[in-house]
């Protein structure tokens, strides 16, 4: 290429252009949510007893991993541009079909595994879909919540079936436990965070996360560019569906029990907890730091306001709130 | 060619006949780095069809805008029924009864027929709910009037394109249009959709209102127009009666500068070695059995009218549009057009029309728009990206190719335009590109950087690729390139050597006048 040297040339020719400066730095859109997650944590601290204590930081990360891990699956199908309605319901059929399986005198890790597939499965078939029916991702995925949810229910006979013994392992465990004082880190708040750590590699560091954020900026130019756009959706929709599908076997872990009608409206916390982590429903922007930040704002609101004693109507208005203020500081900062 | 007697503008006062309505003095408009109008006069009277022909970039449709109201004169008046008058906005313009046709058509393809002549204005019940009846007599009424015949409740969309375009004129003359602004109005219709529009438009000025008329299709005017203007490059060059000037001396009048010193000396010199060989493309509607070759070191351009197929043509080569049947061939390989990544491997780049559309992603980086078509290259084991090596490169071109930017991670867009076409050069020279298809590449640059942007295509050509140009800007092909193809309504019309064409002899191709010299095909060896 060292035939192209303009610069002895083109010097001369190229007027002088005044560019705005911008120095990139931690931008905006993650930087208010976490420190309104730090502003959280010390109002709720001074404020509800009990609240800055071991065992209540625990429980708060115990009931946070949920929302996270299926906040991170649908901040990529997000950022391609599309969304995942599915998930609520595919963490039903995935847990349903784990217990079921076990039932039926499969080892335990294998009928997770099976579980893990349905995730893998519906997510696929949400692609395909969206890629090739040319299915607005509303649409297929709002189907797709409808069928899982029919199919759980269908294949446990809308009852909750106790799990085998042992199925209560991974979403029950902990590590690092030293006693009541320290009563260990739960196996899925280990897993959310690996989870996130992992995803968060793939989004910024990987050719795949790469062409997510292509495709949702531009999906022309992303096609022009020669990257395979509808390769690129199927792999962000099964990751969406394995996440949520992984979210399912953790809860019929902790649960120990096939429920069918579990995580329903799901899907719209973790929506909401990427987008107040600075993911825009138009496409193209999000990050998974955001989304954790986003799902640990919800998390602490719920816990801390239930401890000051709020009910959770209480509790739905002031999240409901939060999602509508973080949109519009968005909205705010992109209008200047 | 003696430039100076094509710029008298006309400034004779309009015969006691002929009442002016509305009358443009000395207009001038600039936006950064562009004179897009400079001292233009222009008048129109009551019940005549007044063509507006020029290049792209002449001017027309800023002067378009600003008797809308989109635009504001920087300076010169305009007199609107004897006064002076300032739109500040496209409401304005409409009150006073200037209504403008563009070329997209403006309506609302679900709604019926009647409700989008009406929209924004319906008419209302007491009850103050839609008043459908009266809105579907009216609109019987205002289509009667000119002579249009359909049903006022049928939906848009069912309605052929021609149609539409009546929907269009009835909407614009619904509130007592006096002057009426056609920009392209025939370019998407048939022939005899076209006789359709120019019995509308006759009836029109019938009726005694004044119509400018934009056109490319030079053969279509002498049916429909009573005078004619013609600007370049921003300015009014002349106003005569279609009737007292020739064709001839209309595409003189268009394209009469000179173009020496827009453009770099000649850099490329083509060899005889075929980098392409494009075979038979066909795209039904849209292409018509179209074989080309291209080859080393040439810079080969497309040009042709608006809707000639140009950009099309360069898509398909590209497979970002997928064709009936041709082959496009590259060292002895076919490729496959199913899309564009075969293209790309070969080394194939297809340069887009519309940067930010398509050819950008404009809310990513500089670096990682320029690592974008070729991500493979900054790839380790497992797809995890280097940012050392996406770094490294982004800088080698932007030191290359001048791009100025206050940093490798800077948002491409905040880039200038000048400086966002480099990052797509930049971009494909990363995939090693041996052929980059420009297309519109000065589109929306500044002067001084469209030379900056010619520099740089006789570099790439000059360093042994190919380029394939395609542009609407006649001088900027002529002042560029080693042979052009000529398109016109997705055939080829002609293949020319560049040194020794005409622009009068390419404009006559592109309008489907010329004579088809298949079989003659010049090769960069013989001139």
């Amino acid at each position: 290429m060292s035939e192209i040297t303009t610069k002895d040339i083109a010097k001369d020719s190229i007027p002088e252009t005044k560019e705005k400066v911008r120095k990139p730095g931690l931008a905006i859109n993650q930087f208010i949510p976490f420190i309104a997650v730090i502003a959280l944590f010390v109002i709720f601290s001074i404020t509800a007893k009990n609240f800055f204590t071991v065992r209540s930081i625990l429980t708060l990360a115990l009931q946070t991993s949920a929302i996270t891990i299926m906040g991170i699956g649908v901040t990529f199908t997000i950022i391609t541009g599309g969304i995942d309605l599915g998930i609520g319901s595919v963490i039903a059929l995935s847990g349903t079909v784990a217990v079921m399986v076990a039932l039926a005198g499969v080892p335990i890790w294998l009928s997770m595994i099976f579980g893990l597939l349905v995730g893998v499965l519906t997510g696929y078939l949400n692609g395909l879909m969206i890629t090739k029916l040319k299915l607005p991702p509303f649409i297929a995925t709002l189907g797709m919540m409808m069928v899982a949810r029919g199919v759980a229910l269908t294949i446990t006979n809308a009852n909750a079936w106790p799990a085998p013994e042992g199925f209560g392992e991974l979403g029950n465990g902990t590590l690092f436990g030293t006693g009541p004082k320290f009563p260990g880190i739960s196996y899925p708040v280990i897993i959310m965070i690996v989870v996130a750590f992992l995803f968060h590699f793939i989004l910024a560091k990987t050719r795949i996360g790469r062409y997510t954020y292509a495709v949702g900026s531009n999906e022309e130019a992303a096609r022009l560019s020669g990257i395979k756009i509808n390769q690129v959706k199927i792999i962000n929709y099964i990751f969406s569906g394995l996440l949520a599908a992984l979210v399912g076997v953790i809860l019929a872990s902790r649960m120990t029990t096939s429920q069918p009608n579990s995580a329903s409206g799901y899907e719209l916390n973790a929506i909401a907890a990427a987008v107040i982590g600075g993911t825009s429903l138009m496409g193209g922007m999000g990050t998974v730091g955001g989304t954790v930040i986003g799902s640990f704002i919800i998390g602490i609101l719920t816990v801390g306001l239930t401890m000051q004693g709020a009910n959770y109507f209480m509790q739905q208005i002031v999240i409901g709130l939060v999602v509508i203020g973080a949109v519009t500081i968005d909205q705010l900062k992109g209008r200047k | 060619m003696a430039i100076s007697e094509f710029v008298q503008v006309d400034t004779r006062s309009p015969s006691p006949t002929h009442e002016v309505i509305l009358e443009v003095e000395n207009v001038s408009k600039s936006f950064p780095g562009v004179q897009a109008l400079d001292n233009v006069s222009f008048n129109l009277r009551k019940g005549e069809v007044h063509a507006l022909v020029g290049e792209n970039g002449a001017g027309k449709s800023t002067l378009m805008k600003i008797l809308s109201g989109v635009y504001q004169a920087d300076q010169g008046t305009i007199r609107y029924k004897g006064k002076i008058v300032n739109f500040r906005n496209v409401s304005q313009s409409h009150d006073a009864g200037i209504r403008i046709i563009y070329q997209e058509l403006n309506l609302i393809p679900h709604l019926s027929v009647a409700a989008n002549i009406f929209i924004g204005r319906e008419p209302l019940t007491r009850f103050g709910t839609l008043d459908e009846k009266k809105m579907n007599t009216d609109a019987t009424a205002i289509l009667d009037r000119l002579n249009i015949h359909l049903d006022p409740a049928i939906q848009l969309n069912r309605l052929p394109v021609s149609k539409q375009q009546m929907v269009e004129i009835a909407k614009a003359l619904s509130s007592e249009s006096e002057v009426l602004i056609m920009d392209e109005p025939t370019s998407a219709l048939t022939e005899t959709e076209i006789d359709e529009l120019f019995a509308v438009i006759h009836a029109l000025r019938d009726h005694g209102v004044a119509i400018i008329y934009i056109s490319h299709r030079l053969e279509e005017l002498k049916r429909i127009v009573d005078r004619i203007s013609i600007f370049r490059d921003g300015r009014s060059v002349s106003t005569d009666d279609y009737s007292a000037i020739g064709m001839d001396e209309i595409v003189n009048r268009m394209v009469g500068r000179k173009i020496e010193n827009q453009f770099p000396p000649k850099q490329n010199v083509p060899t005889t070695e075929k980098l392409l060989e494009v075979r038979n493309i066909v795209r039904p509607g849209i292409l018509h059995d179209i074989s080309f070759d291209l080859y080393r070191g040439e810079i080969l351009g497309i040009s042709g009218l608006m809707g000639a197929g140009r950009s099309e043509l360069g898509r398909a080569i590209f497979g970002a549009d997928s064709i009936k049947s041709g082959e496009v061939i590259m060292n002895g390989r076919r490729l496959s057009l199913r899309s564009p990544s075969d293209a790309i491997k070969a080394g194939i780049a297809y340069l887009s029309e519309n940067r930010k559309e398509d050819g950008l992603a404009v809310k990513m980086q500089l670096a990682e728009n320029i690592t974008m078509a070729n991500v493979q290259e900054i790839s380790r084991r497992f797809g995890v990206l280097s940012y050392s090596r996406e770094m490294e490169a982004a800088q080698r071109y932007v030191e290359e190719l001048l791009i100025r930017t206050p940093s490798l991670s800077q948002i491409v867009n905040n880039l200038s335009g000048g400086n966002q076409q480099k990052v797509v050069v930049a971009k494909w020279l990363f995939c090693n590109s041996k052929i980059l298809i420009f297309d519109e590449p000065t589109r929306g640059i500044d002067v001084g950087t469209k030379y900056a942007i010619y520099e740089l295509i006789g570099v790439l050509a000059r360093g042994g690729r190919g380029i394939i140009m395609i542009s609407s800007d006649l001088p900027e092909i002529l002042g560029l390139t080693d042979r052009l193809l000529v398109l016109h309504e997705g055939s080829l019309a002609a293949t020319l050597t560049t040194a020794e064409t005409t622009p009068d002899e390419v404009l006559n191709y592109a309008a489907g006048l010329g004579t088809s010299i298949k079989g003659d095909v010049p090769t960069p060896g013989q001139s």
